[in-house]
């Protein structure tokens, strides 16, 4: 298979966009990480469209939209879906178009725009994600799917909801530090512990925010994105996991078995162990999802998720800084474009780009994490610059 | 009774059995005909052996509970907007917890736990899952206390 590099990052500002369509997002975007590889839309011979949910969208095939007006046509594009992990699966598919020989040259753009819906339509929305025919009857939402999980891990691990709102307060320290995050704000402890509960143990700063926003890569096959690029940013390992449907079908919940076998794949392509990663972005739909997804990925043992956060341990100057970008918490969660936006917010760190106060020192390989429904999947890549 | 008076959305299976088990009182699953394996929530298809050949059996007993919930954010379909149509509306505006227990079977079954004080459900605590018919009609999950 053919060596593949990002040359080309780019992504809008993430938050309420009442100014921006779902096609003028991803025009932002696309822009941005054309002008950054240095390359005319012409030159790009294969697009990919991650947007999780025509719902949210209202239409059929959003990705049409969003093809045309980037001024691509006729050229071939398709879309993924993955709900919250359609974003990874976009990167991939990029990935895997330009390492079969299809392609040298491929857009990976993520899109999503959730603000022109209700909280409680986008709560249904998201909700559906889940098992539609079992668990939707019982009210099921997100921060309810979540909030099972944490308290099953408080109950087997002694996780505390002190632990849980350390990781907001840490992601919002890094996300008021990007300018493209949707709430640039620091919290204190007290403020996320006595926020209104959400579905307990999840108060509302354990929540992610419902943001509108793109992001986009530009892929390249080995030979091309070294003529394009001082520094490519090699994607050296990718795994993608699946796991059941139903919550309550989970062998244990308290973790996402779709984490341990996409990372598992990830660090065998890339030959390397969770101890090699210097910076890593993981999916934090809900601060219990950092919390386990550790222990998934292998920073930490088992259980002791809660002690790494306490400890510092995942703060720049730690083990391993984790969502120095402000993650899903802060920097915003437009599904969609998640994914996508974690590869470009890796491919800065590695080229030591990222703004003053969250760039990681000498970071060289990178991962993502990116979880789609509740661990229906979990996709994680390995980044890395030569 | 239909499927959908169980799901809400989703009308057609070849699972309707389960609904009509509702209605009688009684929590069905399926035991696939070649390998033996018992599916909840019932699949008409074996995942494991791929056989399209089910039993019926009735799950019983008392189970622990794993985790719960209370969610105080209700999505549209429950939302108070739509009083008198929403289903469950009853449950969901006290709002009801919702939680997950293990039969000794291994099956994992959800439920809505609204007879015990929040304060006084734990996770580990036995629980029984009963089938409940709603004042609308629809049929749901309950997990009850032990003893009642």
């Amino acid at each position: 298979m053919r060596k593949v590099g990002i040359v080309g990052i780019g992504q809008s500002r993430f938050g309420q966009r009442s100014d921006a369509s779902l096609r003028e997002l991803s025009f932002e975007a696309t822009k941005a990480s054309l002008e950054d590889a240095g390359v005319p839309i012409d030159d790009v011979e294969a697009m990919v469209v991650s947007v999780a949910s025509d719902e949210l969208s209202y239409a059929l095939q959003p990705s049409a939209q969003v093809v045309d007006y980037l001024g691509f046509n006729p050229k071939p594009s398709f879309r993924v879906e993955g709900a919250c992990a359609s974003g990874s699966m976009a990167v991939r598919t990029g990935w895997m178009t330009i390492a079969s020989g299809l392609a040298d040259l491929v857009l990976v753009v993520g899109v999503e725009k959730m603000t022109e819906q209700s909280t409680a339509a986008v709560t249904d929305v998201l909700g559906r994600a889940g098992d539609f025919m079992w668990e939707y009857p019982f009210g099921m939402t997100f921060p309810g799917y979540y909030a099972l999980i944490a308290r099953a891990h408080m109950a087997k691990y002694g996780t505390t909801e002190e632990q849980l709102a350390m990781v907001a307060v840490k992601n919002h320290h890094y996300g008021a530090l990007n300018p493209y995050a949707h709430m640039r704000k620091e919290i204190t402890l007290d403020k996320a512990m006595n926020s209104f509960t959400v579905a307990d143990p999840l108060k509302l700063y354990d929540c992610c925010l419902i943001s509108d926003g793109a992001a986009a890569v530009v892929l390249a096959s080995e030979k091309l994105a070294r003529s394009l690029s001082k520094k490519p940013v090699w994607i050296s390992g990718l795994g993608l996991g699946t796991d059941t449907i139903s919550l309550a079908d989970r062998r244990d919940i308290t973790t996402l078995d779709a984490t341990v076998e996409a990372a598992r794949q990830a660090y065998d392509m890339a030959s390397i162990g969770p101890k090699d990663v210097d910076v890593a972005v993981v999916h934090d739909c809900f601060t219990i999802a950092e919390i386990a997804a550790y222990e998934d990925l292998g920073f930490c043992a088992k259980g002791e998720g809660g002690k790494m956060i306490e400890d510092r341990r995942t703060h720049i100057g730690g083990d391993i800084p984790v969502n120095i970008d402000g993650g899903l918490k802060s920097k915003g969660h437009p599904i969609g474009a998640t994914g996508v936006a974690m590869a470009a917010e890796i491919a800065k760190q590695l080229r030591g780009e990222a703004e003053s106060g969250r760039q990681v020192p000498d970071a060289r390989i990178g991962l993502s994490h990116n979880v789609g429904g509740n661990g229906q999947h979990a996709a994680v890549h390995v980044f890395q610059v030569d | 009774m239909e499927f959908r008076y169980f799901s809400l959305l989703v009308k057609d299976t070849k699972v309707s059995k389960f609904a009509e088990g509702l209605e009688r009182g009684v929590i069905l699953a399926t035991k696939c005909k070649k390998c033996g394996s018992i599916h909840y929530p019932p699949r008409h298809d074996c995942p494991k052996c791929y056989s399209d050949e089910m039993s019926w059996i009735e799950l019983q007993g008392i189970g622990k509970l794993l985790s719960f919930t209370t969610i105080f954010v209700p999505p549209d379909h429950f939302s108070p907007d739509l009083e008198g149509t929403a289903p469950f509306s009853g449950y969901q505006y006290r709002p009801v917890p919702v939680g997950i227990v293990e039969l000794e079977n291994g099956a994992h079954i959800m439920g809505w736990i609204p007879e015990i004080r929040r304060k006084e459900i734990h996770v580990g605590m036995m629980l029984m899952p009963r089938a409940e018919i709603l004042p609308d009609g629809r049929a749901t999950i309950v997990l009850a206390a032990v003893g009642e």
